[in-house]
């Protein structure tokens, strides 16, 4: 029966070769979209979920509250909240605390910047269950002065040498003994490293303090729970502890701190909080991305339904004969579905070729490194599986339910007029097409808009022409003159207007939170924390910041206690005049210093975040400042020589320290990256959703038209133009795509509106952004059904009657 | 349903064939002697009154037994020959012995001996499009009588067939019934009624005469 059945759809495929490429190509590019998506997603769920104790792992994240209102989010809290919850809650088992470090790190002649590493107390190995490759773990973190290393950073310092035992030193001041080398941290974990220091070392520089102290924040704190312990129940016990403990000193203040625990496979995709290891993964954008494979799949599916029940007609003949040779109606669905199951089963095959051929195109733009043997794993095969028998069982029930209960008699009589079987449902469906595809049209052009206005939106601070170079790591006596001579030779370079130090450059959150700081004499309680950049006298001027009331700092004044507050800050000191905070003096951990001047706000971040409030200040120390701003003059033909310049420069005043530079523009842009590879995806694949749509549209003119050759030939014999044949042909189709915008337009209103909602600085969503995509889809839907009627409304009408 | 009362397509319809009997219905259009046909070939339920067929009371079976029961015993010729395009002369002939679960080789054997007595085996691997009207039809009585059935039902077998085409399927259905084969043909035409052995002419959903 199967051999017959087999035939028959074969055949029949061949038959309706239109509709057939419609169904198999439609769905395959659906298949092999969602599966490219979902690939992506499920990648981006997938962070941290490997590791065996996934499940008990939770990190400590801290709010930090002044006055009761939330002020700072960070993903690496106080210091003392390790021991602290470990003393006091006996189901948690372990707790692991790391501090972040960079600096130059040299073993012999090699040396380099290091930007992932830490300090991790002895708990972290174990905890997070990372084997040695070579030497042993177990206790490799316990004593002063130790590290363990990543496999590529043993490369990269010990090439082919064993480091066991060797020592690694750090800025050339401090060594490190090498305890162990771990396998690298997977590319899905949200803690990667490259290297990591006993804790207890930091310690001894730091003393016990780091141990117990509330107000030292950029710990990551992560605590292992006992088997059923429930983190719930411990995360609402934590806020007595905190009082009981902490609570005198913050009272003080007025301040608050609030712990939350995070599943460590949840961490991913939580905002970015401050100091996170990395910048987190988008969960809004994965679930929109999941939305459009879901889209794109059922709108291919939904195409397989159209067709199918629309061709009923046709199939309702060979049903009917069946039936009067003794089929069963049981039978009858056996073969449709067959059918279904063979037309899937090609596309997913297609799909498949699909995949493989575009994966690589899809990883440039996700900027993703899902590979062959991403492939090769039992998700992709899952969802493959998913999406063939869904889609079999799913595209292939209703319309076997409809052909298969046909009278056999009505049929074989002619006495079927199936024009209107399931044409309310094929109505449904169109119009859930369109509503998908406005949606995602409006969404493609709100995303590339918003993506847009971020990119042109004005910075306040100048950063182009801007090449940055990270400060040297030097200890010694010589090291303020060696600053001092490196200034004065670069500003010598041809090409170069300005140079300047300090501690952040714009493109990134200021790292720097300062707590404590208030007017001095006000309350206590009038303690906030400000984001402060260490500035040179030069900073305001090289990036164009506009001093709006007061003056610079200037080398006039000799302004070692000087201070700028933008107008952010103004405001989070509580006034709202710039004037008002002229020449007030500020407690600021143990000194005093005065603010002489106001500046305007500046995009320090993507315009996705608000302003922060940032304070400017002189550093107490040449060497404390983290990068000097080269400003350069126009035209970039000039720059590789100037850059070459600025090399050698370095390399003569600080030998032993790697030049590490950067175009300020380029830096600044990465903050968009994930919002342009979004956009990018984003739009491709809404792009290939309207297609698919498209492709059903054509394939349901294409039929309708067919059926209505008579019609048309009869009411051309009466006179009908072919303006009329169109218009008539048209309208039909014109109706759902005018009702499905009718949907669409309240809903991408809501739904857009509440993905701007991530940005600070956002365009207004205006009327034309949905009345463009209704356009676009008007054009599409009209010339995809003009070519199919315009050939019925141009034929020789006497052809078609007589045929009939 | 006219007007809210009742319109009976077939009214009052006592009948009684016995095994071995070639009847010819006839009647005007609408006369109801295709419903009545498709009463007969279990296509369509009676919304009142009894069939028996072999002593089974047809009127009270599930789909499933009636559907054995015609699977069995009956085969069907139409008119316009209903024959599925997808198929092959061969396939199309195969398709009942299919539904009715006989093995392939079986099936085999059964299709090539129709085809044989058709004098038909040179076409077996056309499709329908590609025979004539007669060819179609031939293929149709041999679709009908592969399942061996003991009832032939035929609706007008020769309506699109010209006349000698038509002449040849009235004789094949004359020794057909001298094989044993019962046959009810719906017919407008005196000629190939008279091939029968009783007319039954309908009127109104009545019966005639008979």
């Amino acid at each position: 029966m199967i051999k017959n059945f087999f035939r028959v759809a074969l055949r029949s495929l061949l038959k309706h070769r239109v509709f057939s490429f419609i169904n198999i190509f439609g769905l395959a590019i659906g298949i092999a979209a969602s599966l490219l998506i979902l690939q992506y997603t499920r990648f981006e769920r997938s962070y941290d979920k490997f590791e065996a104790n996934a499940s008990r792992i939770y990190r400590v994240q801290q709010d930090r509250y002044n006055e009761g209102r939330l002020t700072t989010q960070w993903a690496a809290g106080a210091a003392g909240i390790g021991l602290l919850l470990k003393e006091a809650f006996p189901e948690i088992q372990a707790v692991a605390r790391l501090h972040d470090e960079n600096n130059i790190m040299s073993y012999k002649e090699k040396f380099f910047r290091e930007d992932h590493m830490f300090y991790a107390t002895d708990e972290f190995l174990s905890m997070f269950s990372y084997p040695a490759l070579q030497g042993s773990v177990t206790g490799a973190l316990k004593d002063p002065f130790t590290a363990v290393l990543t496999a590529s950073t043993a490369r990269k310092y010990f090439g082919n040498e064993d480091p066991i035992g060797k020592t690694i030193d750090l800025n050339k001041v401090n060594h490190y003994k090498i305890m162990a080398v771990l396998p690298d941290p997977p590319v899905n974990t949200h803690l990667k490293f490259s290297m990591l220091f006993s804790f207890v070392t930091l310690e001894k520089f730091a003393g016990p303090s780091v141990n117990t102290t509330s107000d030292w924040d950029g710990f990551f704190t992560y605590i292992l729970l006992r088997p059923g312990a429930d983190p719930g129940q411990l995360e609402k016990k934590i806020p007595a502890l905190i009082e009981k403990k902490w609570g005198e000193q913050l009272n003080k203040g007025k301040e608050g701190v609030v712990y939350h625990l995070q599943a460590l496979p949840d961490i991913h995709l939580s905002p970015t909080y401050m100091v996170e290891a990395e910048p987190n993964g988008d969960r809004k954008a994965v679930s929109f991305l999941e939305i459009i494979a879901l889209f794109i799949i059922v709108i291919a599916w939904i195409n397989y339904i159209n067709l199918a029940t629309a061709r009923s007609i046709e199939r309702a003949k060979e049903v009917g004969i069946r039936k009067t040779l003794g089929s069963l109606r049981g039978q009858l669905i056996g073969q449709f579905l067959f059918e279904s199951f063979l037309i899937n089963l090609l596309a997913v095959i297609i799909a498949f070729v699909l995949v493989l051929l575009f994966l690589p195109v899809f990883n440039t733009m996700a900027g993703k490194s899902l590979t062959f043997s991403t492939i090769n794993n039992t998700g992709f095969w899952y969802t493959l599986v998913i999406l063939f028998s869904g889609g079999t069982v799913l595209s292939g029930l209703y319309p076997a339910f409809v052909l298969s209960s046909f009278k056999p008699i009505a049929v074989l009589k002619g006495r079927f007029s199936g024009t209107t079987h399931g044409s309310l449902l094929r109505q449904s469906l169109v119009i859930g097409q369109f509503v998908a595809s406005v949606l995602l049209m409006a969404g493609t052009f709100t995303v590339y808009r918003q993506l847009h206005f971020m990119q042109h939106e004005d910075l306040g601070i100048k950063i182009n022409q801007t090449l940055v170079v990270k400060f040297p790591r030097v200890t010694d006596s010589t090291v303020t003159d060696r600053l001092a001579g490196f200034r004065t030779e670069v500003l010598h370079i041809p090409g170069v207007t300005r140079v300047s130090a300090s501690t952040e450059v714009p493109g990134r959150k200021v790292g720097w939170n300062a707590g404590g700081i208030r007017e001095v004499g006000a309350d206590p309680s009038k303690i906030r924390q400000y984001r402060v950049i260490g500035i040179d006298y030069d900073f305001v001027d090289a990036y164009g910041l506009k001093v709006i009331k007061g003056r610079n700092i200037s080398r006039q004044f000799a302004d070692s206690d000087a201070v700028l507050f933008n107008l952010a800050a103004v405001k989070e000191m509580g006034f709202n005049k710039p004037e008002e905070v002229l020449n007030k003096r500020i407690e600021f951990w143990g000194k005093q210093y005065t603010i002489v001047g106001v500046v305007s706000n500046h995009h320090q971040e993507s315009p996705r975040q608000v302003y922060d409030a940032h304070i400017f200040r002189m550093m107490d120390h040449p060497i404390d400042y983290n990068y000097f701003s080269v400003k350069l003059t126009a035209g970039r033909e000039s720059w590789p020589a100037v850059v070459a310049a600025v090399k050698q420069q370095y390399a003569n005043f600080f030998p032993s320290n790697p030049f590490d530079y950067f175009f300020l523009d380029d830096h600044y842009a990465e903050q968009y990256r994930s919002d342009e590879q979004f956009g990018q995806i984003f739009g491709l694949f809404a792009g290939l959703a309207i297609f698919v749509s498209c492709l059903g549209l054509l394939g349901l003119a294409s039929f309708v038209t067919n059926q209505r050759t008579k019609e048309i030939g009869i009411r051309k014999i009466v006179g009908a133009g072919v303006g009329n044949i169109l218009l008539l042909l048209t309208k039909d189709f014109l109706k759902p795509v005018l009702l499905a915008f009718l949907i669409a337009t309240p809903l991408a209103w809501y739904i857009l509106g509440k993905w701007l909602e991530n940005y600070a600085f956002r365009i207004t969503l205006t009327p034309w952004m949905f009345v463009l995509p209704l356009a676009i889809i008007l054009v599409v839907a009209l010339l995809t059904t003009a070519t199919q009627t315009l050939r019925a409304a141009t034929a020789n009408p006497v052809k078609n009657l007589r045929t009939e | 349903m006219v007007g809210g009362k009742p319109n009976f397509i077939l009214k009052d319809v006592h009948l009684h064939i016995k095994e071995g009997e070639f009847v010819s219905i006839m009647g005007p259009s609408g006369s109801g002697k295709s419903s009545l046909l498709n009463v007969i070939g279990m296509l369509d339920d009676a919304s009142e009154g009894e069939y028996f067929f072999l002593d089974q009371p047809v009127h009270t079976l599930k789909e499933k037994q009636r559907s054995q029961l015609y699977k069995q015993y009956i085969g069907f010729v139409f008119q316009a020959y209903h024959l599925i395009d997808e198929l092959t002369v061969y396939e199309n002939i195969e398709t009942p012995l299919i539904y009715q679960n006989i093995k392939g080789s079986e099936r085999q054997a059964m299709v090539a001996d129709i085809l044989d007595r058709f004098q038909i085996v040179g076409k077996k691997d056309l499709f329908p499009t590609q025979l004539s009207g007669g060819q179609q039809q031939l293929v149709g009585i041999a679709r009908a009588l592969i399942g061996k059935p003991k009832l032939l039902l035929a609706d007008e077998p020769t309506g699109n067939l010209n006349s000698r085409q038509g002449e040849e399927i009235m004789e094949l259905f004359k020794q057909l019934n001298n094989e044993g084969v019962t046959i009810i043909q719906v017919t407008h035409s005196e000629k190939n009624a008279a091939y029968g052995s009783r007319i039954i002419n309908l009127l109104d959903g009545r019966i005639e005469n008979n």
